[in-house]
């Protein structure tokens, strides 16, 4: 494929070809969150709005019965405990989570809120779709700019 | 005496009828020898033939590689979650000693869920990581194992062993006191291949078979089959036929 040829990008391009200046970075972003599902949107703004976050809702998704502190949930998605730390207690105010003490240790759990774990649900059924995830992805990189 | 059966075929026999009730009991092997397949067939069989709920503590593999490993003998774990017969709980062994140590912690919140009465924990060995003091992991293994028991559970516990063949070496002894019975399983060289043969060393309070036998894992799981008959040295992972022993012993000198 070759790049010259503007029908051939816009094939293959995942974003939708600009109508506005470079600058209007707002406008696509917004363009681009268009026709996702609302329910699905506002969880990406609200709560998995990192990419940390992102890993760590699919992590407990896929493992809903785990149980574990921070150092060995860092080992299990493969990140550092530093990065995490914050992520986690925000998913827990999320209520994504919750945390427990065991003694000296700090325990975090997935949530059984049905509610929640329909949420939950809902947006890992969604990101299946690589067109959402390449979507989901530049909001993410917008908002850690 | 009531027994908790593994449902394994030999393998309850050589037990005298079963596991005791609320025991702890350590399976031990070097890798590849069959131990978590052992364990999940203790907990597949005690839910689906004898409505005994269970759980699985994982402490290293990611509970999907148990579901696919079920799968392969045809035992559909994901089933028996979705019907709270099972959980596979992700874990480490500091987090699952700390939550059964207090009350009403989110381990203890899941067996009383789903009625929990046998537990696989896979595997042991991880405690190695909690403390180099041999006195207090083994205080601490002692907490967990009475944990188990005071849950109700009757419990099967993995330990790797650190030599394919042969005497295992090193300050390994510990969890193997404190436990009900002591099963190992062991490569054996038979004649150019590889064999397994599962011993049960200890069974406390009840009579258990001495003798070595073979097994195999199958289509549908573990099968304990005889014993080896006519070798000895079996456990050294070299047996000899007994006929070369004799030779050895009284006819060579």
């Amino acid at each position: 494929m070759s790049n010259s040829d503007p029908e051939a990008y816009q094939e293959w391009n995942p974003f939708p070809r600009r109508s506005s200046p470079p600058g209007g970075g707002a406008d696509l972003a917004a363009r681009l969150m268009d026709d996702m599902d609302p329910e699905v949107l506002d969880f990406l703004k609200t709560t998995v709005n990192s990419f940390v976050k992102w890993d760590l809702v699919i992590f407990f998704s896929e493992n809903p019965n785990t149980t574990d502190t921070a150092v060995n949930l860092a080992r299990y998605i493969g990140r550092d405990v530093g990065t995490i730390n914050t992520e986690l207690d925000d998913l827990v105010e999320a209520g994504v989570l919750v945390q427990y003490q065991a003694g000296d240790l700090k325990i975090y759990s997935l949530t059984t809120h049905p509610l929640m774990r329909e949420r939950i649900k809902h947006f890992v059924e969604a990101s299946v779709d690589r067109q959402f995830r390449v979507k989901a992805i530049y909001h993410l990189i917008r908002g850690m700019r | 005496m009531e027994r908790i059966k593994s449902g394994i075929t030999g393998l309850d026999e050589m037990l005298n009828g079963g596991f005791l009730p609320y025991s702890a009991n350590l399976v031990e092997g070097a890798p590849g020898t069959g131990k978590s397949t052992l364990g999940m067939q203790f907990i597949y069989n005690g839910i689906t033939r004898f409505d005994q709920p269970g759980l699985i503590l994982t402490f290293e593999e990611f509970p999907h590689q148990y579901y696919s490993d079920g799968e392969s003998f045809g035992w559909d774990l994901r089933s028996l979650e979705k019907a709270g017969k099972l959980r596979v709980i992700m874990t480490s062994p500091e987090v699952s000693q700390a939550s059964l140590a207090q009350v009403d912690s989110h381990i203890q919140s899941v067996i009383a869920e789903i009625g929990a009465a046998r537990i696989l924990v896979d595997s042991l060995s991880h405690f190695d990581r909690l403390s180099e003091d041999p006195v207090a992991r083994r205080g601490l293994l002692y907490g967990f194992i009475n944990s188990l028991r005071r849950e109700g559970l009757t419990s099967l516990l993995t330990r790797e062993s650190p030599a394919l063949f042969g005497e295992i070496e090193g300050p390994e002894e510990d969890v193997a006191f404190v436990a009900d019975s002591y099963l190992l399983l062991r490569y054996v060289e038979i004649e150019s291949s590889i064999r397994k043969a599962l011993l049960v060393l200890k069974l406390r309070g009840s009579d258990h078979a001495k003798d070595i036998r073979q097994f195999e894992i199958m289509h549908a799981g573990i099968e304990v089959q005889s014993k080896f008959e006519g070798r000895e040295g079996i456990m050294s992972g070299s047996p000899r036929r007994m006929a070369d022993s004799f030779v050895e012993a009284f006819v060579k000198r």
